[in-house]
């Protein structure tokens, strides 16, 4: 070969394996709307998970789209729903703003906050579009809603873990767990005043008073940005609590765990959600004040871990990208949704809403928590203890500076310890 | 007894918050409403300080509140100056002030619960069988020393007298040659200093976060008012009386109506005696 032509053959390849790439990113993008209230962690998390499935999916060429390959493009709006005393009206705008003036294709993320989730669901129905719900949102509600008029609301799916499962599937096994190691039966229930912590906390009262535990007092309810939790927590150690289980999003929650270990409060700090201490920065935040909490981060890839042969592959790339590990609970929810919807718009080779819902609802794929497949009637993802069946769930807890998965136990990576000013019952 | 004790951290740590709003609007008549922001930009300049530029803590604190009372002056200097007199213009022009801050700081990437100022002392004491840990005792016994300053640079300094003297009567002091303006930037930047300093004690219990610039503005305000608007005194003792209603509430009808304390204080003295506690500007109207 002349030294022409071998030319002429490198620029070829160079050409060719170019051209995918080059193809989708010159194609029409298909937008995803995100309203994610961004100042909060729930908000900010999602994003970052979202920005990072976006950037893998069109550096691999993008999505296939019939016989074209077309580009993902993330448009972000902040809901600011998580903040206090934002009205709900807020959230709905920034819906209503991605879907009209910034003709998003799809909603991924939130409404953060149940209560502007649940009022979003009407909106999203009747501009016919399709809604993945990744992060905030843990109301029961909401796929109960879909599941009692699946026809208005087919179009509205969520890939994250609910608040039900959460208590019933993976809190109460795991109290139960705690209580048969360490003879632990006395519990206390903190919860901040929005609808999926009062709700969790009622069924959590009711089912564990039935599991033979001693719930101490009705769940003491705390508004959001409450900055002192004194009194509760004097209550608990006086009617001597063994786990506090601590249900809140808000940033201010890491102010009760340095209250807890200032006060030596000699009960396990449980945060069902809570959203300071599931932060990879928490540690440092409260100089190793929140050693012992355990904390439910919903989904596997939150925290590291082998649920999935994914799981790690997430946690490195989001480590390499953001320069930490995944951070709350709407991180590897939000990566996936997008590499769910990705695999189904393939599959229904249209953007066509109907045509993408049939799609979404065969889903079954494996992905960072397991096995992801949705509900039929309520498209609300199948969960399970096992991520070979469906979307397993993480509870950490934070020892020596780390955060070591204890539950569920097919992908622990540690046991639970308890606080040395802290004694097994008897 | 933990309401007891509880009872004076909380009102001590009211205390604190207002301090600093009560001194300027007593001084100069302008109701700061960037006082909570100004709070949170303390926190949040100590904070740099000490984990960006790894400065040692005392130094941080010195700079922060040097900072601070340099901003406070320079708020009143170049825009507040401006509208001084016009009451609706001076809420706004402050609020508006507050809340570039805020959304400025939190632009800036002041988001979560990772800001963090570390506590002066560790540990915790058990009083009368109520466990306190030592840096809420210190919120109390400064809240009680920076009080006792204030005073003192009233009631003993020529600059404190001049201040009470602008806030007794304006004109009777512009008669003694006491420039006004130059009260009114000694008073935004002392008012701006003492948020700086309450932000330095309480922010080691939580995290630096925007929305505490909120809730501190609404206390300072709650506090003032039920205090009657300028009175040390009466901030001081409105202080405790919500202090230790939100503990009576928490603990008796529970915390999420602890929210409500300091509005329902501010309605109440509204309808019952709208001059506040020790207020006197409004005493004529209450009579007719």
């Amino acid at each position: 070969m002349t030294r022409k032509v071998r030319l002429f053959v490198v620029a070829l390849s160079l050409l060719a394996l170019l051209l995918p790439a080059g193809g989708a990113l010159a194609a029409k993008p298909i937008v995803i709307g995100a309203p994610l209230s961004t100042a909060f962690l729930y908000g900010w998390d999602a994003e970052r998970a979202m920005k990072l499935a976006v950037e893998e999916i069109n550096a691999a060429g993008g999505v296939k789209v019939g016989g074209e390959m077309r580009p993902f493009e993330l448009d972000v709006i902040d809901t600011r729903d998580l903040e206090p005393g934002v009205p709900v009206s807020e959230a709905l705008l920034a819906v209503e703003k991605l879907i009209l003036e910034k003709h998003a294709d799809f909603i991924v993320g939130g409404p953060v906050r149940s209560e502007a989730a649940l009022a979003a669901m009407a909106l999203l129905s009747k501009h016919k579009k399709i809604s993945i719900l990744t992060t905030g949102s843990l109301t029961p509600k909401y796929h109960a809603v879909v599941g009692k008029n699946p026809e208005k609301f087919k179009y509205l799916f969520r890939i994250s873990g609910e608040a039900k499962w959460m208590v019933l599937g993976e809190l109460v096994p795991c109290l139960m767990d705690i209580g048969k190691q360490f003879k632990l039966d006395k519990l206390y229930i903190m919860v901040q005043d929005v609808a999926h912590a009062r709700t969790g906390g009622k069924i959590l009262k009711k089912v564990m008073g039935k599991k033979g535990w001693k719930v101490l007092a009705d769940p003491v309810v705390y508004p959001t940005g409450s900055t002192d939790f004194s009194m509760g927590l004097l209550d608990a150690k006086k009617k001597g609590a063994q786990v506090i289980i601590i249900w809140m999003d808000m940033p201010e929650s890491a102010i009760l765990l340095k209250q807890w270990y200032d006060m030596k409060v000699p009960a396990l700090p449980f945060g069902t959600i809570i959203a300071a201490a599931e932060q990879p920065g928490f540690w440092k935040a409260t100089d190793g004040k929140g050693e012992y909490c355990l904390a439910n981060v919903v989904n596997a890839g939150n925290a590291p871990s082998d649920a999935t042969p994914w799981t790690m592959k997430f946690v490195k790339a989001y480590q390499k990208k953001y320069g930490m590990e995944p951070e709350g609970y709407g991180t590897s929810s939000s990566y996936m949704a997008v590499y769910v919807l990705k695999n189904a718009i393939e599959r229904a080779g249209s953007l066509d809403p109907d045509k993408v819902v049939a799609a979404l609802k065969a889903t079954d794929m494996m992905g960072v928590y397991g096995r992801i497949r949705f509900d039929p009637k309520t498209n609300q993802i199948i969960p399970s203890l096992d991520p070979k069946e469906g979307a397993v769930g993480t509870v950490f807890q934070w020892q020596k500076g780390k955060r070591v998965v204890v539950f569920p136990p097919k992908i622990a990576t540690g046991k639970i310890l308890l606080p040395p000013w802290m004694k097994a019952g008897k | 007894m933990d309401i007891i004790i509880y009872g004076i951290i909380n009102s001590a740590t009211l205390a604190l918050m207002a301090l600093g709003f009560t001194l300027v609007y007593g001084v100069s008549r302008l109701p700061n409403f960037a006082h909570g922001a100004l709070y949170v930009l303390a926190g949040y300049i100590c904070w740099i300080l000490l984990h960006k530029l790894g400065l040692p803590y005392v130094l941080a604190i010195a700079l922060s509140l040097a900072f601070l009372a340099v901003v406070g002056g320079a708020m009143y200097s170049f825009i507040l100056v401006r509208i001084r007199g016009m009451s609706i213009s001076e809420i706004i022009a402050s609020y508006a002030i507050g809340l570039a801050i805020l959304e400025g700081l939190r632009w800036g990437g002041l988001k979560g619960g990772t800001f963090t100022l570390d506590s002066f002392v560790e540990g915790s004491v058990d009083i009368f069988g109520v466990t306190v840990d030592y840096q809420r005792l210190l919120v109390v016994g400064l809240g009680a020393v920076l009080v006792g300053l204030l005073y003192f640079f009233v009631n003993r300094t020529r600059l404190g007298l001049a201040l009470k003297g602008m806030a007794q009567d304006e004109r009777a002091a512009l008669t003694l040659g006491i420039d006004s303006d130059r009260m009114a930037i000694a008073s935004m930047a002392l008012g701006s200093l003492s948020a700086a300093v309450a932000a330095i004690i309480l922010l080691p219990l939580g995290s630096i976060v925007v929305e505490a610039g909120y809730h501190v503005l609404i206390m300072a305000v709650a506090v003032c008012i039920v205090g009657g608007l300028g009175s040390w005194t009466g901030a001081i003792l409105a202080a405790f009386v919500i202090g230790f209603a939100q503990i009576l509430t928490t603990v008796y009808l529970g915390a999420h109506f602890s929210v409500v304390v300091a509005l329902v204080a501010i309605i109440l003295t509204l309808i019952i005696k709208p001059s506040g506690l020790f207020g006197k500007q409004k005493e004529l109207e209450e009579r007719v």
